[in-house]
């Protein structure tokens, strides 16, 4: 019995390794999806939809000293509510209804890989 | 006497079946000849994951039927203009505009199978087309449409254009997709405005959307 306990732990562990694996790999994936058309594939804010009609410059993720600033609870917010949760362009709408929390928690890494920086 | 009814009732139902089974099927044997290799018509929605999303070399058209004016897709399909500013599932490569041409009868038949394939999920008749007030804050301050969709002001790139919405899309099938977006095409690049905005507003937005010319 004990073993059979082992075993489905064993098989269970190495079946959330493999996800959490698949999970870092897929976060390129989610960003690029729904992020990279305003904020560039690069984070550097310089995304298609940028022409001269759009009324704000999108988050230029690369860049360390603004991305300081900006704690990781403030990014989850604005992922999830908008660019107005945290009095910013509405240009940058709520996603909260569409990725999961682990989705948006992978884009936050994403995010401070890209500026090489911790939050406030 | 009555047996002469019947039998020409009968006679009368069978050439109606026969007659629209094989209009109907005229149009399904050319789209799974010319068009099944980029669109899919068999729904509901089939995409789960983003890899399923960029796997459609061309937009889902189960619901074709709910979505698009019959006179704009007759025309359309034999003078196909593009309608994304960027090739389908693409943010860098350049829309060519090289969706084939269809002649006059195979467009006709094509259109009759098309506006065949509709949602439950889309009501008739409750959208007209308006430009008010308060659907011109949302659709330009509270909730900005044109960062993604072009419109005749212009706007952004990567969802499709909104330029011609009157006459290319069903007021009623706009509403649908912005109160149940996930109905439509669960893995998609666009906001779930109904998590967000009351019936009333997404009501409002896209009778506005149905004015755009």
């Amino acid at each position: 019995m004990s073993r059979i306990v082992m075993t489905a732990a064993v098989a269970l562990g190495l079946a959330l390794g493999a996800g959490s694996a698949a999970q870092a790999a897929d976060t390129k994936q989610v960003f690029d999806f729904y992020c990279a058309q305003c904020h560039g594939e690069k984070g550097d804010g310089k995304g298609i939809n940028v022409t001269k009609d759009f009324a704000t410059d999108p988050r230029n993720f690369t860049n360390k000293e603004d991305m300081e600033k900006r704690s990781d609870e403030d990014i989850r917010g604005v992922i999830k509510d908008g660019g107005p949760s945290i009095s910013k362009s509405p240009l940058m709408p709520p996603w909260g209804a569409t990725l999961t929390a682990a989705e948006v928690d992978g884009l936050l890494a994403y995010i401070r890989k890209m500026c090489n920086c911790k939050g406030k | 006497m009555k047996l002469l009814a019947v039998t020409v009732s009968i006679g009368a139902a069978m050439l109606v079946m026969t007659t629209a089974t094989s209009y109907a099927a005229g149009g399904d044997a050319i789209f799974k000849k010319s068009c099944a290799s980029c669109h899919y018509t068999d729904g509901p929605a089939k995409e789960k994951t983003i890899a399923d999303q960029l796997a459609k070399k061309g937009p889902e058209l189960w619901y074709a039927g709910s979505k698009f004016q019959k006179a704009w897709l007759g025309a359309w399909l034999q003078d196909p203009k593009p309608i994304r500013a960027l090739k389908y599932n693409s943010l860098t490569d350049k829309n060519k505009g090289d969706h084939p041409k269809s002649s006059a009868a195979d467009a006709a038949a094509l259109t009759d199978y098309l506006m065949g394939l509709t949602s439950p999920e889309v009501k008739a008749g409750v959208i007209k087309a308006a430009a008010t007030p308060q659907a011109k804050q949302i659709f330009n301050k509270k909730m900005p449409c044109g960062g993604c969709h072009a419109t005749e002001k212009g706007g952004g790139l990567s969802g499709p254009s909104l330029v011609g919405a009157a006459k290319r899309l069903n007021p009623d099938w706009i509403y649908a997709y912005l109160a149940n977006i996930k109905h439509f095409k669960p893995v998609r690049d666009m906001p779930d405005f109904g998590s967000v905005l009351n019936p009333k507003d997404l009501e409002a937005v896209a009778a506005y959307v149905a004015t755009f010319e």
